[in-house]
């Protein structure tokens, strides 16, 4: 894997801003390392090189930032106290949750200091009579569904990795997931918001009780990356368990065909809870780990698709979707028998990105969402480019929304093999684009994509971007440098 | 981007009101300007004639369509493809879709459907700095950059004019019925309401009406039930029975539905109190029997009572203001003589909603005044 | 998308490490191990992660960090070598390998604390060994240690582990049979095992006759030299594993069995250990291939089911069972042939107790950390019972339970079944 440090190894293209206007230089690491400690004890801070090279990437190690320091308080106060202190010695922070993420959005250029917030993992209340939760920052997405679970609720937003990302950072990114095709995305599930501002102001944004009226901050903040301060305690909707789940596996000898029966899905106007795809190599990589997942080894392409609901009318729209997987070209339709077998499926779904760790030594995903009658279109299209550059593309993607997640393995070690790498990545995004599409559906901007940013936004509309994000943080020390490339921004108006 | 003639003709009237200074009121069909506060002072700004479809790919299930395009307009050409833009706010279906997103309107439906802020999937928009602004995109799942959609739909024109917008469809269910129940009396209504939310299914939509307003949609005068059912014949077979089981049921014609829509008189006064679903049986019977005539109904799963005050001149508008005081619950008001929104708080009056007006319309020539908050 | 970038070569060829530089680069960074490793949940610092782990071998390798850097120390000594992390891991990643090579390299550098170089001599040398073994058993006779385990501290803690090995059920006298038709078996006795946990092995061997193995002394064997190999002194471990290799073989059984996860982990890993001496690593692996935990063995037998004894018991998985040597469903196959039992779910019991071989003893303080919840979780059961197969944990939770008051101890499955069916000999069936 590349071995930058300090800035992002990006080949071209808009870089985000550098730490040329170091304006928490104004204090001495030391000094506000001593003074980070008087709030959250020795122990909470991090200060050697070696010990923040762990914090200097994310779920998408091709980037490597090192933080200038690491923080990580045990109490909301703590943490106000933090944002406080950052504030008064004006000093850029990132925000960190699990480290999942998947655009660099959680690294942390050298005059930032991480926050990190995994510490703060309490759920502090479940409402089951109005299916509410309220929960700290670093609460790890799948411990909220396992306490829902009592009630017989569940946390309806499931990115693949719920084992271990972070509510806040779900918040941030505005995650999605298998289940948000039918369920939505955190967008629609969190109900309110207390955050910090960068200012050290706390604010409440939503409205838990009723009704929200103004503005909607609430859904400005969700998917802000971190950019418009940190979220502080989280109000999300739960959702009750359906009673009725079937879950199909539907094998394809060509990814086309799988394409096909997406998109004839979709606009038959059926509404599964998942449908998903995973192309052949994919499903040889989760077959040789350890969620082997009884995947036929020699498909082509296979769907995993979902439908719950109440028992009655659910076998109704199975033979639907069953009828349109054959009419495809399907070779087999299979039904899990039973819960093990369902959770076997899943796991090895949701752990196919993991898998491909033993493809190659380096991997990089992107993220376009396409419309979904253009899917065996761009698919071939995919393919095409795999071919011209001489890469190897494993495809596993949220189908039913349209949301591609190109996988492609290489050795960062072998120039030429990077090269042509980059030039894919570049060329599948622009036939997304071409498409129709947009360039990231749940990841993230953060640095991974900002070249692309200017492809599908004018000047004004960054601009536009950009002015909403001084309405939150003027000074833009909250995660400096994401999200919208400031040199291709316009100059704002009102600004 | 954003070159079309008539976003184009849009940001250059804003921006020569910009350089006058001159307010305008952004225009629909006219059918609610009285919903929000008085606007003063302003020169019109019409966007009925904005009326196109610019983008409808069915299997795609999104459609994008210009500002003045009506709701009956999309229904037509969704309904011919089996699928429906699941928003149906109250007034005439001659409103237009930018009204209905700035309005962040919304109606039964939204118990299942959600608000606009769930169903737009971009927009494009000329800002009060008059820039052309395009927020998110076409396709149904979108985390490229900061939200401008969130922060423009709902914000009742006073951020930006919304020009064009994507939004998201449905397909209609296979069977689409409405029944109606009987609600129960007060005392037993907690329990009941706490039966309908555990049903294993989710209703297209769970509206409670009160007695006087089922009397003018035409059903029998009792406070009732309305419950739309969605799904392929099982499923609606197997939802009926559940929902009989909570009561005396019987079939509605589905008209009932547009008949709510538009139930409300000229010229009343309408509120909506909301609070957890939970304290709904609290806050219904105070709401539903303000007086004789008051109209009322409420979205069962989302906690929200619409409560509408038919104008006279007896003073029934200060009861009506005073039976709602007492409920506790957030208060929205979606119109009022204008004498009474002197004494509602704004909502737009915090630090960072000040900043965004700023931002986004500094010259606060849109829609000046609606959400109250001081120039 | 990265820019081509010379990486430059392994900072430190020759090293143990630098040959695990395939297995470092297998993880993706996706996270997925984070809520499994125990140190991580309890110190919050991705550093104490497999994760941030993996992230310093890399920087080792790759000359970022020097094989000196304190900090480096720091968070390799504090792992637990639980291996839950590989259990979790999509893409692979050999950690336990990982880790080995990583502590035999800066073994090399920094010598590993005096506390643990002694006990791995101790325990490098049999007859010592025994000597200290049987004194410690001759004190645990006294009754000293129990009056002494409510002691503040390590010492406390120390005497509660020793009262703790005492097995919790009555000696079972009844002589087993079997056809022996299932073949022929021999015990990997364990320092520990045979020497405090002796009831547990002549169970070992009761319940394997009674299932028809035929078990074949094999004298001249060794410890197995897992604790060695864990705190990277793989040399030692190897010299252990070629006596043990040469005793088996001259014993000739066709296969070798252990009741002891940690043992049983290595004995499976000597092919491994030994592949690139020549001369063993075809012995070796042979060997490795005929090793077994006594609950693979037992569930593949059935096995028999004994009498009714009536306990409430709650079973807890030892992580060299069930994330080394992923054996997770057999010793609940053990249980399920005991009638009588009311077995109580207990959550994370995949989680590790903070024994992990002499790690309590070297990290005393993040080893209670991470033991604490798992206190806390046996508590809920309301079992009276803990089922583990594991010396080490069965005195680690066993002086846990003791301290805390709770009114519960420690027994291995064999034991359970082992009373089963002595309660069924004394029944006449
Ligand atoms: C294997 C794998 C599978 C994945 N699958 C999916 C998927 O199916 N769907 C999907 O949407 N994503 C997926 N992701 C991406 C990632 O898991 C999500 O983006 C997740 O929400 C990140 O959470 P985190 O806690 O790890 O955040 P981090 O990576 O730590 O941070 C992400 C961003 O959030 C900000 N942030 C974190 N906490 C807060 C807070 N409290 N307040 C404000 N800002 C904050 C950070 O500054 C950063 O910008 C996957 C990632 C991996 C590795
Ligand atoms: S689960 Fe495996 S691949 Fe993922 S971070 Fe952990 S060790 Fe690396
Ligand atoms: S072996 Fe255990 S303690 Fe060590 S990194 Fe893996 S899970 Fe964590």
């Amino acid at each position: 894997m590349a071995l930058h440090t300090e800035t992002p190894s990006r080949a071209s293209g808009p870089q985000p801003e550098q730490a040329q206007d170091r304006r928490g230089a104004l204090i001495q690491t030391e000094a506000l390392a001593s003074l980070l400690a008087a709030i959250v004890g020795e122990r909470g801070v991090l200060a050697r090189p070696s010990e923040l090279s762990a914090y200097s990437s994310d779920g998408l190690p091709g980037y490597r930032l090192r933080p200038r320091l690491a923080v990580f308080p045990h109490t909301t106060q703590q943490l106000v106290d933090v944002v406080r202190l950052l504030a008064r010695k004006q000093c850029p922070f990132v925000a960190r949750g699990a480290g999942t993420g998947l655009s660099a959005g959680a690294l942390a250029r050298g005059d930032a200091v991480v926050v990190g917030l995994n510490r703060l993992n309490r759920i502090i209340s479940i409402d089951p009579l109005n299916r509410l939760a309220v929960v700290e920052p670093g609460a790890v997405n799948v411990t909220l569904s396992r306490a829902a679970g009592a009630y017989g609720l569940h946390y309806a937003p499931d990115p693949s990795s719920q084992t271990a990302c972070t509510i806040g950072g779900n918040v941030a990114e505005n995650s999605g997931g298998p289940h948000c095709l039918k369920y939505g995305v955190t967008l629609n599930h969190v109900v309110a918001l207390k955050v910090i501002l960068p200012s050290g102001e706390i604010t409440t944004l939503g409205n838990a009780d009723g009704e929200a009226e103004g503005y909607d901050l609430l859904g400005a903040f969700v998917g802000s990356e971190g950019c418009f301060g940190i979220a502080l305690e989280v109000t999300v909707r739960l959702t009750p368990n359906p009673q009725g789940v079937r879950t199909l596996l539907a094998d394809f000898t060509s990814i086309d065909a799988g394409a096909r029966a997406t998109s004839a899905i979709i606009a038959a106007g059926i509404l599964p809870a998942a449908l998903e795809m995973m192309d052949g190599p994919t499903i040889r990589a989760v077959e040789a780990s350890i969620y082997a997942a009884g995947y036929p080894a020699d498909a082509s392409a296979v769907l995993l698709i979902e439908l719950d609901g109440m028992d009655e009318g659910l076998d109704a729209d199975v033979q639907r979707v069953e009828a349109h997987c054959l009419a495809a070209g399907a070779r087999t339709v299979r039904i899990a028998a039973n819960e093990e077998e369902r959770t076997r499926l899943w796991q090895g779904r949701k752990k196919a990105f993991g898998a491909m760790g033993r493809i190659a030594p380096d991997l990089v995903v992107q993220d376009a969402v396409i419309p979904r009658t253009r899917l065996p279109d761009v698919l071939r299209e995919i393919a095409a480019i795999a071919e011209l550059r001489q890469i190897q593309v494993c495809n596993v993607f949220h189908a039913g929304d349209g949301n591609l997640h190109p996988n492609i393995g290489y050795d960062s070690r072998n120039p030429d093999e990077s090269r042509r790498v980059g030039l894919a990545m570049r060329d599948i995004m622009q036939a997304c684009i071409d498409a129709g599409g947009t360039i990231t559906g749940e990841h993230g901007v953060g640095l991974d994509k900002l070249e692309y940013m200017p492809k599908i936004f004018s000047p004004e509309s960054l601009a536009a971007q950009c002015a909403l994000r001084d309405a939150f943080d003027p000074e833009r020390r909250a995660n400096p440098g994401k999200v919208v490339p400031v040199h291709s921004c316009r100059e704002w108006v009102g600004a | 981007m954003g070159g079309r003639v008539s976003t184009v003709r849009v940001q250059e009237r804003v921006r020569e009101h910009v350089a006058r200074g001159a307010p305008v009121r952004i225009v629909g069909r006219g059918g609610w300007l009285d919903g929000g506060r008085p606007v003063d002072d302003f020169e019109p700004l019409s966007l009925a004639d904005d009326r196109a479809i610019v983008e409808y790919v069915a299997g795609d299930l999104t459609l994008t369509a210009r500002a003045g395009t009506t709701l009956s307009d999309i229904a037509a050409a969704t309904g011919a493809e089996g699928q429906w833009l699941a928003l149906d706010p109250f007034g005439s279906r001659n409103g237009t879709l930018g009204a209905t997103i700035a309005t962040g309107s919304a109606g039964p439906l939204a118990h299942a459907f959600g608000t606009p802020r769930d169903t737009v999937l971009g927009l494009e928009v000329v800002t009060g700095g008059g820039e052309i602004v395009r927020a998110g995109g076409r396709v149904v799942k979108n985390v490229a950059g900061f939200d401008l959609t969130r922060l423009f739909t709902g914000a009742w024109g006073t951020l930006a004019v919304i020009t064009e917008a994507t939004v998201r469809l449905r397909a209609r269910p296979e069977r689409d019925e409405t029944v109606a129940l009987l609600v129960p009396a007060d005392g037993a209504l907690g329990d009941w309401l706490a039966r309908l939310r555990i049903l294993p299914f989710t209703p297209l939509a769970l509206e409670m009406v009160n007695s006087p307003l089922s009397a003018t949609l035409g059903l029998e005068p009792a406070a009732l039930l309305l419950a739309r059912l969605g799904g392929n014949d099982d499923a609606v077979r197997a939802q009926r029975q559940l929902l009989g089981a909570l009561g005396d049921m019987r079939d509605v014609p589905a008209s009932v539905w547009s008949t709510l829509a538009t139930a409300e008189p000229n010229g009343a006064s309408v509120a909506r109190v909301s609070a957890p679903p939970s304290r709904l049986h609290a806050i219904w019977p105070v709401l539903s029997r303000i007086d004789a005539g008051s109209l009322a109904h409420a979205t069962v799963g989302r906690g929200v009572v619409r409560s509408i005050c038919a104008p006279s001149d007896d003073g029934n508008g200060q009861r009506w203001l005073a039976a709602i005081g007492t409920c506790e619950g957030t208060h929205i008001f979606e119109r009022l003589p204008a004498r009474a929104w002197r004494t509602i708080p704004c909502r737009v009056d915090d630090p960072i909603s000040r900043a965004v007006r700023t931002a986004f319309d500094p010259a606060r020539i849109l829609n000046r005044g609606i959400l109250g908050e001081v120039a | 998308m990265s820019e081509p970038v010379a990486v430059p070569a392994c900072a430190i060829p020759g090293t143990p490490l630098a040959n695990a530089t395939a297995g470092i680069m297998a993880c993706v960074h996706c996270g997925f191990c984070l809520q499994a490793c125990p140190t991580y949940l309890a110190l919050g610092d991705e550093n104490d992660s497999p994760r941030g782990r993996i992230f310093l071998m890399r920087s080792l390798a790759e000359g970022d960090l020097a094989l000196d850097d304190p900090s480096v120390h720091t968070h390799i000594d504090r792992c637990l070598g639980c291996r839950a992390c590989e259990t979790a891991c999509p893409s692979g990643v050999p950690y336990g390998a990982l880790l080995e090579a990583t502590r035999a390299t800066l073994a090399q550098v920094v010598k590993p604390p005096l506390r643990a170089r002694l006990i791995l001599a101790l325990f490098a040398r049999r007859g010592l060994m025994r000597a200290v073994v049987a004194a410690a058993r001759a004190l645990r006779a006294t009754g000293i240690p129990r009056l002494l385990a409510r002691l503040p501290g390590d010492l406390g803690f120390a005497f509660a582990m020793l009262a703790s090995s005492a097995s919790p059920l009555s000696r079972a006298r009844y002589r087993s049979r079997g056809t022996g038709a299932r073949g022929s078996v021999s015990l990997l006795r364990g320092c520990v095992m045979e020497g405090l946990f002796a009831a547990a092995n002549r169970a070992t061997e009761r319940t394997l006759v009674a299932n028809d193995y035929t078990m074949v002394p094999a004298p001249n064997q060794h410890c197995c030299g897992a604790l060695h190999a864990h705190a990277g002194d793989l040399e030692g471990a190897r010299t252990l594993a070629r006596r043990n290799i040469a005793a088996f073989e001259a014993a000739g059984a066709e296969l070798v069995v252990t009741n002891a996860a940690g043992c049983g982990a290595l004995l499976k890993e000597y092919g491994h250990l030994l592949a690139d001496d020549d001369a063993w690593s075809a012995r070796a692996a042979a060997f490795s291939a005929r090793a077994r935990d006594v609950s693979e063995l037992l569930a593949a037998a059935g096995p028999r089911v004994g009498a009714p004894i009536s306990y409430r018991v709650t079973y807890d998985a030892p992580c060299h069972l069930q994330h080394a040597q992923r054996v997770h469903a057999e010793p609940l196959v053990v249980l399920d042939a005991i009638p009588g039992l009311e077995r109580v779910a207990l959550v994370d019991s995949d989680q590790c107790c903070g024994s992990a071989g002499i790690y309590n003893l070297l990290e005393p303080a993040l080893s209670a950390a991470v033991l604490a919840p798992k206190i806390a979780h046996i508590e809920v059961t309301g079992a009276t019972l803990v089922v583990t197969g594991n010396p080490g944990c069965l005195m680690q939770i066993g002086a846990a339970l003791c301290r805390a008051g709770v009114p519960a101890r420690t027994v291995h499955p064999v034991e359970l079944l082992d009373a089963s069916y002595a309660a069924a000999a004394r029944s006449g069936r």
